[in-house]
C-alpha cells in the first residue's frame, strides 16, 4: 500500500465530516501536498456525501418564510435592478391579503361580541341567583309562617303566659307543640338597652340543672315580635318554665340578668 | 466558464439554474424567488431531518437563502455544482445550530469553512433531474446494510464523528469506519451503475 492508498480510504468519511482529528489532520496535510489524485478524489467524495441530502424527506416551508425573505431581498435589492424575465410577484397576493384583513376584523368583532355576550350571561346570571335566593327566602318564610300558625291554632298546643315582674308591664305568649316547635310572641315591648339583646331561656325541671340558653327576640320598632323555636333544647315534660332576660348582644351562655318575663309550663 | 460549474443536472435544469444564478448576480428579486421556489422544499426537507424542529429549520433555511442571495458573488464555478453546493452550505448550517442546541458547542477542527470545499461531480454523473435523482439516492441507501445505513446518517445528519458513533452504536471503532466506508462506496458505485 502506498502512501495515497493509506489515505484514499479515509476519503470518503473526510467528506463526510466524520474522521477523528488525527486521521483528519493527517489526510489534510497530505492533500497540503499537492497529491492531484487524492485532491480530485476528496472532490467527488464530497458530491457522493451531497446527495445524501436526498434521503431527507422534501418539506415544504411555511409560506410566512417566503414572505420573511422575500420582503428581506426587496428591501436590499437595488432600485433600478428589475425583473428581466418574469415579473416579479408578491409572494402573498391581494386577495391573501384581504382575506386577512377580513378575518381580523372577524376576529375583532367576534371578541367584542363574546365579550358583550359573557357580560349579559353573567348579569343574567346574577339577576337569576338573587331571585333564587330571594324565592327560597320567600319560601322559607311561608314555611315558618305555616308552621307558626299550625303550632298557634292546633289545640293540642300547650299555651303559656310570661309575665313580667311589673302588674303594669306588657304581657307575652308561647304556645309549645310537642311537635312543631314553640312559638313566641308579644306586642308593646319595651327595646333592650343599648347593645343588649332579649334571650328567650328553658328552664329544666332537674333540680341544679342550668337554664337552656335558646333563641334572640328582636321586637320591631312597634315592640312586637314573633319568634318560632323549631327544636326546643329541652322537652315539654322536663322544662319547668320559660324566661326571657336583657342579655349582652350576641347572647349568653346562662343568664346575666333576672329575667323580665317568666311562665311555667303546666 | 459560469455554466460549467452546472454538470450534475439535467441540461435543461442546468441553464435555468445558470441563468437565474446569472440573473441573483444583477440582485434580480425574480431570480432569487425562482430558484427559492425550485429548491426550498430539498433544502427545507434536509435541515427539518437534521434539527427536527419546523422553527428552527425554517430559522436555517432563511439564513441559507438569505447568504445566496448577499453573497451570490462569492459562488464561481470553481466552486462546484449549484445544489450540492446549497445542501452543503445548508447541511453546515443546520449541524451548527444542533452543535449549538445540544450544548456541544465546541468547533471540530474538521467541521466545514463558511462557504462549502470544491465539489466535483464525477465523469459518471449523468443529467438526471431531481426527482428522479432523489429516488436513485433513496433506492440505493434502502440497499445498504441497516448498520451501513444508520452509521452513515449518525454521520451526516447528526454530524457525529467516527468515535461519536461508534460510542453511540456501542459498536467497535474499526466496524464502524468499515460500515461507513463500504456504505458510501457501495453508493458510490449504485450511482455509477444506474447512470
Amino acid at each position: 500500500m502506498n502512501n495515497c492508498d493509506q489515505f484514499r480510504e479515509l476519503i470518503e468519511a473526510y467528506a463526510l465530516g466524520a474522521l477523528d482529528p488525527e486521521e483528519r489532520a493527517a489526510l489534510e496535510a497530505h492533500l497540503a501536498t499537492g497529491c492531484s489524485d487524492c485532491t480530485k478524489a476528496a472532490e467527488e467524495a464530497r458530491w457522493l456525501v451531497s446527495q445524501l441530502a436526498y434521503v431527507a424527506p422534501e418539506a415544504s416551508p411555511s409560506d410566512m418564510l417566503k414572505g420573511r425573505l422575500m420582503q428581506t431581498v426587496r428591501a436590499e435589492a437595488p432600485s433600478q435592478a428589475k425583473p428581466r424575465v418574469l415579473p416579479a410577484k408578491s409572494s402573498i397576493p391581494f386577495w391573501l391579503w384581504a382575506g386577512v384583513a377580513a378575518l381580523l376584523v372577524f376576529s375583532i368583532y367576534s371578541a367584542w361580541n363574546t365579550r358583550r355576550l359573557e357580560n349579559e350571561i353573567r348579569e343574567a346570571n346574577e339577576r337569576a341567583a338573587v331571585l333564587r335566593s330571594e324565592g327560597e327566602k320567600t319560601a322559607q318564610d311561608l314555611a315558618l309562617a305555616k308552621r307558626e300558625a299550625m303550632i298557634l291554632m292546633d289545640p293540642n298546643s300547650v299555651k303559656i303566659a310570661l309575665k313580667s315582674g311589673n302588674a303594669q308591664g306588657p304581657q307575652l305568649e308561647a304556645k309549645w307543640h310537642s311537635q312543631l316547635g314553640v312559638v313566641v310572641m308579644g306586642e308593646n315591648i319595651p327595646m333592650p338597652s343599648p347593645h343588649h339583646v332579649l334571650q328567650l331561656w328553658f328552664i329544666p325541671k332537674a333540680p341544679g340543672k342550668m337554664p337552656m340558653p335558646s333563641m334572640m327576640i328582636r321586637p320591631d320598632a312597634n315592640g312586637k315580635f314573633v319568634l318560632l323555636v323549631s327544636n326546643p333544647p329541652e322537652s315539654m315534660d322536663a322544662t319547668k318554665a320559660l324566661a326571657i332576660s336583657e342579655e349582652p348582644e350576641g347572647g349568653s351562655a346562662w343568664p346575666s340578668n333576672p329575667p323580665r318575663y317568666s311562665g311555667g309550663v303546666s | 466558464m459560469f455554466l460549467a460549474a452546472f454538470t450534475s443536472s439535467s441540461p435543461r435544469e442546468v441553464s435555468l439554474d445558470a441563468t437565474l444564478l446569472s440573473r441573483l448576480l444583477q440582485k434580480d428579486v425574480s431570480a432569487f424567488e425562482q430558484l427559492y421556489d425550485r429548491h426550498s422544499r430539498l433544502v427545507y426537507g434536509l435541515v427539518l431531518r437534521i434539527l427536527q424542529q419546523a422553527s428552527t429549520s425554517e430559522e436555517v433555511v432563511q439564513d441559507v437563502f438569505l447568504q445566496l442571495w448577499r453573497n451570490a458573488d462569492q459562488y464561481d464555478s470553481s466552486r462546484g455544482p449549484f445544489v450540492p453546493w446549497l445542501c452543503t452550505m445548508a447541511r453546515n448550517r443546520a449541524l451548527d445550530q444542533l452543535r449549538l442546541k445540544s450544548e456541544r458547542q465546541r468547533r471540530r477542527e474538521d467541521q466545514p469553512a463558511e462557504l462549502p470545499s470544491v465539489v466535483v461531480a464525477p465523469d459518471y454523473e449523468k443529467a438526471l433531474d431531481e426527482k428522479r435523482r432523489a429516488e436513485r439516492v433513496r433506492t440505493l441507501m434502502a440497499s445498504l446494510t441497516p448498520q451501513q445505513k444508520k452509521a452513515i446518517e449518525l454521520a451526516y445528519f447528526e454530524g457525529l464523528s467516527h468515535s461519536e458513533i461508534a460510542a453511540t452504536l456501542k459498536e467497535p471503532l474499526g466496524t464502524v469506519k468499515s460500515w461507513i466506508r463500504n456504505g458510501l462506496l457501495r453508493l458510490k458505485e449504485g450511482l455509477r451503475a444506474t447512470t
